[in-house]
């Protein structure tokens, strides 16, 4: 049983019983679609479709359909990668750091927070893939023992820590998020009639009884997956910020990325989050489990990553005109002043400027400005891989060389395609998957105080 | 028991049935079961039912559907008897000569299993060099659009019915003529001389672009025809009025590769080059000291600069700063004494004999400029204006076109096509149906020169040869031979050049004559006899040329008009290769445009800056009425108050078949159309705006005028970026002073080339104090451990010398050719993705710097924004650069399939098999070298009009050592790792180690000025070793510590030091 000190907010608001949060959860699965979902999911299934149209001339033509050249060898098909990676960072850190820091509030964002990361992580895998001149080849990424001679992977590659990070990554995440699924999973079961959907709950719950012997090797695991998951937040990104970091180009060769990439990603990662909650909450009635104090919980975490960000920002330029170095200090001026200052200003007003708007509690606690602000945020972290990419390369070394990106129809049409596929799968989990955790929130639930009392004195 | 037996054959054995004892006894059964079964009568009553039916078809279909799925067959097929000199995989090399009416060549061609594939220059004859036209005029053999047998009246014939009507023709009454580029072969000379006799016709001579005035002026000097020759080695001040003899003026393949020789910095005797020009080209970019000059104060330069040197004191009516420009180089010309030498381009008689004058005054006749009667460029202009003007009245009865395409190239083209109309019988030569064959009424086509004999004599003692590489692929026959045969005299082209040099030859001793072997192989040979004197000077009464000279008025904006480097006087437009090489000027491809001054097109408005989606305004220009729309682009060193326009473009107006690549194409790969459904030319031909005066076309104009329209025309360059914005260490230049002032120190020591240090914590000069003076060079930092590859084994490496590069793309279209380099077209040239392994860059110089901001309170990034801008005279930079094969490359790091790897060595090695394209390579490299393959160039439609690969006989001019690359890899310069195998191998089979110079790059061995050498940098003897010991070489980039492979050598302008 919880105890919770009076003058704080309830996490759980409503007076809920037990039942009442099975109900809650369970309830849409069982019911028919809504009338909005299946909007929502026609909208963004026909998305995805374009976008995988998009995908299959790219691979049957060639990598020539986007605007890429020869002096800018990436550009778009990067900056979603590191976006799409940046935004499955929130999940885990929500899942994995915040229970071993307990805190009990992650309970009603976490569900929906990892499978945003898992989803968002599939989406990032998809560029790194298609990117390549030659994708039936990507296997040979993989260290796979093979019959061409002495041939293996090059371990000095930042590309090759990206696949080790993203597989890693990918597959723990999954398998935290699988088995806090199973009691849930369990719940389910023991509740839907219908006979084929009896069978797939009972398969996807493993047999769960709910005896105290599997929840206790289910929190033992979930602490043993939480503790290999944290590191892990930290490394994806300090990985992913190393295929920048380990080069020659003046912008990119810069040995503060890591801690600087990592909190971007989950300044990007808890802006996902509020996006897709603050909709979610409201379409599947789920006000009273994720409420303002969740909202501006989430808020403070942007407001601190938000500001670590815009130090990186200042310091990159600061150490460019103090490094000396004619080429660092031109990158950091032409990012500023150059053709693609545009996209750099979006990104400071963005990234660096609105979520100090958090200072004021007003605006922390509003949802609809944290709604607007979130995908700022987003539109925010999507410019700054943009700007660290592509201005970088397009003015390095030799003023002959220099050059311009145009980003082409395809280029556009791939990356809100890689939309469209995450929100069909996102919308397919709020319909057949707890959105909650339920059985961990049961244990939030406020057990004594005043309104527990007079319930139970009935 | 009667049966013990354990084991049985079978039943019948265990139950010893009757029928089984009665075969036992029989070794020999009689009786065969099938004989029984094939005799039974009652199986040929048998039916064959539906379902069997069924079974059989369905059985009977997916076996013929199995047998048809085998993968598609291509047969090699082996020699049935195999040439004695041809090993499949090594290459042949044969000696001949290039000539097309302009370029003048030695050269090597080299041919794989038959095929000529690459041509280069044949560096023991002395004579001239390979420039960028020649070695990408291999394409032309294979090229789909040559005619592939003679045709009459429009459509495909025999030669017996040709040379019917041509027989036919010639007994018409009227002028007969035959109309030639500039004949510089004997024997055709000879054959042509043979048909005029026969059949009482003339032989009239006309050049593309015409340099007749220089000639005439020439024979009012010294009394006797002929070309003068230039020694450009010995000068050592050069001043060129217009004449851009390091591109395309006169016989500038052999100029620019002399010129060079007098440009050695070590030599200590560096000449000089002052150029008065209106358009920047090659020359002037290559000038000390470079002057604005309009089209119409040419001939004034040349006024006031005699008045210079001969003392009396005539300006010209010049003034101001081109006064004073004049003035100095007429100082260096007296300095110089007969060492001087000025050449003027403009094709003005009045001009050519002030020219002439300067030399003689300067006693440079007999030095620098002598008067031996060379064959060149002997067009007579004024005869063909009469010819023109008689076919137009109907005069003449035949005319016979050789290397010639008037249509196209006369200034009077349009007169000179009504008048072909009305020419009964008319016959070209060409190898394509181009703008005057195709107008013509029978095209007998001769030989590429790749399948002919010839010889030719460009003066004095000496006669070059040249030879057949390969079978003639078509049913043409050489002009030579065909002249003999409308002659009477039929003769094959071989005995014809024989018979030619040698009266006594006859075929049955055609094999043991070995002079004449050897002749062939040197590909020249020497006649006997003396070189003919420098002709005695007559004196010019140059007073008259003056006072015409001064009293040229100029008008509100000026016309030059120019050629290319690359294309020339446009014979080779369908080229692909020189269509896609870079102008080494404006660095713009596939196009035609108008070079015009930034004030200017600022004043009127036009976009002054052209990049993907920055596409160039079109102005109009108008001459004498006649309006042709052109994009503008801005040419720093443009002189204000005029413009430019290339000659050479706007081939096939009537949609000729001249080649798929002479048309323009769009996005998607696709010929534009013209209103009438015609193909679209690119560019414009503005050969017919030159000037007429005396019968001779000047290619300027002095009133033309220019107007806006809202029209916009998208242009693709390599390098949209001008200048080198400051930064110190890419290209590193100094003047001569300095140069000489601190010529003898170390490498790394001079102010002009210092070495690049970092300072590090710690006490490094031993001074007791860490303080600034303690740094390191940048080699003494790295992560990795080095590659072993100093002092062991090979080590390839390369110098480039900025001083000696001219910019020419010799090397470009070289490496192009080498490497099978794919050719991609204008549209992917405008997306940045032109696939050149090697480039050049080229810089201007700006007049705003860091410093300069400083000075004059200018913020650094508005500083940043004015270096972007280059002067409006610019000193110009070309820097050749490919991949770099650094010993710590960053593209090797990367690679997470370890595609890219460094070689022991020290070479950069790209495996295509192994690459995933996931470009990470080309991001990192530093200088941006690397290139994509975006599409499958050999397949996708886009490049059905551009790629050779794409058409199956221009196919056959691909490298067989060297992989076609596949889409989705990522490519760069090898340093010709084929040929460094090839001569590794060689050595092997000799025993010995690699001698110097054996192996080169095709870059190397294409450079005319041997700016590139290329070598063995572990070899201490070798050449690569002592340039990049000198003191002049540096890396570029040095500072990022890739430690690359490739030295630049530091560039020496022969111009004063700025600070005395």
């Amino acid at each position: 049983m919880q105890r919770e000190a009076a003058i704080r907010e309830p996490l759980i608001l409503g007076h809920k019983t037990y039942k009442d949060i099975t109900d809650d959860v369970v309830g849409p699965i069982m019911g028919p679609a809504p009338l909005g979902w299946k909007i929502m999911i026609t909208i963004s299934s026909l998305i995805a479709v374009y976008g995988v149209g998009c995908i299959l001339y790219l691979l049957g033509t060639g990598i020539g359909v986007w605007g890429l050249n020869k002096t800018v060898d990436w550009a778009w098909d990067i900056t979603n990668f590191v976006w799409w990676v940046g935004i499955g960072h929130a999940g885990t850190l929500i899942s994995a750091v915040l229970l071993l820091f307990r805190q009990k509030w992650r309970m009603a964002i976490n569900r929906s927070a990892e499978a945003m990361t898992i989803f968002a992580v599939i989406m990032a895998a998809v560029f790194p893939g298609i990117h390549m001149g030659r994708i039936w080849v990507s296997y040979w990424v993989l260290p796979l023992p093979n019959q061409f001679g002495s041939l293996w992977v090059n371990f000095n590659s930042p590309l090759l820590w990206d696949v080790f990070a993203i597989s890693t990554y990918f597959s723990v995440s999954l398998v935290f998020w699988y088995i806090g699924l199973i009691p849930d999973f369990a719940t389910i079961r023991d509740r839907v009639t219908g006979p084929w959907q009896k069978r797939v709950y009972s398969f996807l719950s493993f047999g769960w009884s709910g005896r105290a012997k599997h929840w206790t090797r289910f929190e033992e695991v979930s602490l043993v997956l939480a503790g290999i998951a944290t590191p892990l937040v930290f490394s994806v990104h300090s990985i992913v910020s190393m295929d920048f970091a380990t080069s020659v180009i003046p912008g990119w060769h810069t040995t503060i990325f890591p801690p600087y990439f990592v909190s971007g990603a989950v300044f990007s990662g808890f802006a996902m989050v509020q996006t897709l909650l603050l909709i979610m909450r409201k379409g599947m009635k789920l006000e009273n489990y994720i409420h303002v104090k969740h909202v501006e919980y989430m808020n403070i975490v942007i407001i601190v990553t938000g500001s670590i960000v815009g130090v990186a920002y200042l310091t990159e330029l600061f150490i460019s005109w103090y490094s000396g170095v004619e080429y660092e200090s031109y990158a950091f001026i032409n990012r500023a002043s150059g053709p693609y200052s545009w996209a750099y200003w979006i990104m400071m007003s963005c990234n660096v400027i609105s979520p100090q708007l958090y200072w004021f509690k007003k605006i922390r606690r509003s949802l609809v400005a944290t709604f607007v602000l979130s995908i700022v945020v987003n539109i925010g972290m999507w410019f700054e891989r943009y700007v660290i990419i592509v201005t970088s390369l397009h003015r390095d070394y030799l003023p002959s060389s220099w050059g311009e990106f145009h980003a082409t129809s395809i280029d556009i049409g791939i990356f809100i395609g890689t939309i469209g596929i995450f929100l069909t799968l996102f919308l397919g989990f709020a319909r057949f998957f707890p959105v909650l955790a339920l059985n961990e929130l049961k244990t939030i639930l406020k057990s004594s105080g005043e309104s527990y009392k007079n319930e139970q004195a009935k | 028991m009667a049966n013990n037996k354990r084991y049985w054959t079978g039943l019948d054995d265990l139950h010893q049935t009757e029928a089984f004892q009665n075969l036992q006894g029989q070794e020999f059964p009689q009786h065969q079961a099938m004989d029984e079964a094939l005799g039974d009568e009652s199986l040929t009553s048998a039916t064959t039912g539906r379902r069997d039916f069924l079974k059989f078809m369905g059985f009977s279909l997916a076996a013929a559907t199995l047998a048809a799925c085998e993968t598609p067959v291509v047969k090699s097929i082996p020699y049935t008897n195999k040439p004695e000199e041809v090993t499949p995989g090594v290459a042949n090399y044969y000696a001949s000569t290039y000539y097309n009416g302009q370029d003048y060549v030695n050269v090597m061609v080299k041919t794989r299993e038959g095929r000529p594939i690459f041509i280069k220059s044949n560096t023991s004859t002395g004579v001239g060099h390979a420039n960028v036209r020649v070695n990408a005029s291999v394409m032309g053999l294979y090229d789909s659009a040559r005619l592939q047998g003679p045709h009459l009246e429009g459509s495909g014939s025999s030669w017996d019915k040709v040379d019917a009507k041509l027989a036919q023709a010639m007994a018409q009454d009227g002028r007969k003529v035959v109309l030639t580029n500039t004949v510089l072969s004997p024997s055709l000379q000879r054959s042509i001389d043979t048909f005029c006799q026969v059949h009482g016709a003339e032989h009239l001579q006309l050049d593309a672009v015409s340099h007749s005035a220089i000639r005439e002026a020439a024979e009012e000097h010294v009394g006797s025809k002929g070309f003068p020759a230039f020694d450009f080695a010995s000068a050592s001040t050069v001043v060129t009025v217009g004449a851009d003899f390091l591109g395309t003026w006169a016989d500038a393949a052999y100029y620019a590769s002399e010129w060079i020789k007098g440009r050695q910095p070590e030599s200590r005797d560096m000449s000089k080059l002052h150029a008065f020009e209106t358009v920047m080209s090659m020359t002037g970019s290559n000038a000390d000291t470079r002057t604005m000059v309009r089209p119409s104060d040419h001939g004034k330069v040349l006024v006031a600069l005699h008045g210079a040197i001969a003392g009396t004191g005539e300006t010209g009516g010049l003034e101001g700063p081109l006064l004073v420009a004049v003035q100095n180089a007429a100082k260096d010309l007296k300095a110089a004494g007969p060492r001087g030498l000025v050449v003027a381009g403009v094709n003005d008689l009045d001009a050519q004999r002030v020219a002439a004058a300067i030399n003689t005054a300067l006693g440079a006749d007999g030095t620098t400029v002598k008067y031996n009667g060379e064959g060149l460029l002997a067009g007579d202009d004024k005869a063909f204006a009469q010819l023109v003007a008689d076919m137009n009245k109907g005069d003449v009865a035949a005319l016979i076109l050789h290397g010639t395409n008037p249509a196209y190239h006369a200034a009077q083209k349009d007169a000179f096509r009504t008048g072909l109309a009305k020419v009964p019988f008319s016959l070209s030569t060409a190898g394509l149906a181009d703008e005057s064959a195709a107008r013509c009424t029978a095209m007998a086509p001769d030989h590429h020169w790749l399948e002919s004999w010839m010889d030719l004599r460009i003066g004095g003692t000496r006669i070059d040869l040249g030879q057949p590489t390969i079978q003639p692929l078509f049913d043409t026959r050489a002009a030579g031979e065909s002249f003999m045969a409308w002659a009477g005299q039929a003769v094959s082209g071989y005995d014809l050049v024989r018979l030619t040099h040698n009266p006594r030859y006859t075929s049955a001793g055609m094999y043991n004559d070995s002079e004449w072997n050897s002749a062939l192989h040197d590909g020249f040979y020497m006649t006997g006899g003396d070189m003919p004197d420098s002709a005695v000077a007559l004196g010019l009464d140059i007073a008259p040329s003056i006072a015409r000279l001064k009293s040229i008025k100029g008008g509100g904006m000026e016309l030059a008009l120019y050629q290319k480097q690359t294309m020339g006087s446009g014979d080779q437009a369908g080229n692909p290769m020189l269509q896609e090489t870079p102008d080494p000027i404006s660095k713009v491809t596939w196009d035609n445009y108008v070079t015009m001054a930034r004030t200017d097109m600022e004043s009127m408005g036009l976009n002054t800056y052209i990049a993907q989606r920055d596409k160039a305004s079109v102005v109009k220009v108008t001459v004498d009425g006649e309006p042709i729309e052109l994009p503008a682009f801005m040419q720093p060193g443009q002189t204000p108050g005029t413009i430019g326009i290339a000659l050479g473009y706007g081939r096939g107006d009537g949609g000729e078949n001249i080649g798929k690549a002479a048309y323009a194409t769009d996005e998607d790969g696709g010929h534009l159309q013209t209103g009438e459904g015609k193909p679209m030319p690119i560019g414009a031909n503005v050969f017919g705006w030159a000037t007429m005066q005396d019968g001779t076309p000047r290619y300027d104009v002095h009133d033309v005028t220019v107007e806006v329209t809202d029209k916009e025309y998208p242009l693709a360059a390599t390098q949209i970026q001008n200048t080198v914005m400051d930064r110190g260490s890419v290209v590193k230049e100094t003047d001569y002073t300095s140069y000489l002032s601190e010529a003898d120190k170390a490498k790394g020591r001079a102010s002009w080339n210092k070495n690049h240090t970092l300072a590090v914590h710690e006490d490094v000069n031993g001074d007791g104090i860490i303080d600034a003076q303690d740094s390191k060079k940048t080699s003494a930092f790295d992560l990795w451990k080095s590659h072993p590859v100093e002092g062991i084994g090979h080590r390839w490496g390369m110098t480039i010398d900025l001083t000696t590069c001219t910019g020419c793309s010799a090397c470009v279209t070289a490496c192009h050719i080498e490497n099978n380099v794919p050719v991609v077209g204008k549209d992917e040239v405008r997306r940045h993705r032109d696939m050149h392994w090697m480039r050049i860059d080229r810089y201007y110089a700006s007049d705003w710097s860091q410093e300069r901001g400083a000075e004059e309170g200018v913020g650094v990034i508005a500083s940043y924004t004015k270096m972007e801008d280059p002067s409006a005279n610019p000193q110009t930079v070309h820097m050749p650069m490919m991949c770099q094969h650094c010993n710590h490359a960053p593209c090797e790091t990367v690679c997470p399939v370890a595609a890219t790897t460094h070689s022991n060595e020290g070479l950069n090695q790209m495996t295509y098999n192994r690459c995933i394209g996931t470009r990470y390579c080309a991001n990192n490299c530093p200088y941006k070298v690397r290139r994509f393959n975006w599409f499958n160039y050999q397949g996708y439609a886009k490049f059905q009009n551009i790629n050779p690969s794409q058409d199956s006989l221009t196919r056959l001019v691909l490298n067989p050592d060297v992989t076609v690359r596949a889409r989705g890899v990522i490519e760069k310069c090898s340093m010709c790792v084929q040929r460094i195998q090839e001569g590794k191998l060689n050595a092997k089979k000799a025993g010995a180690p690699i001698v110097d110079g054996t192996v080169a790059t095709a870059c190397a061995e294409a450079c005319p000025t041997h700016a590139i050498t290329f070598g063995d940098l572990n070899d201490d003897q070798s050449k690569v070793r002592t340039n990049a010991n000198n003191n002049r070489s540096y890396h570029a980039l040095e500072e990022v510590g890739v430690q690359p492979n490739i030295f630049y050598m530091t560039k020496v302008r022969n111009t004063e030091s700025n600070e005395s």
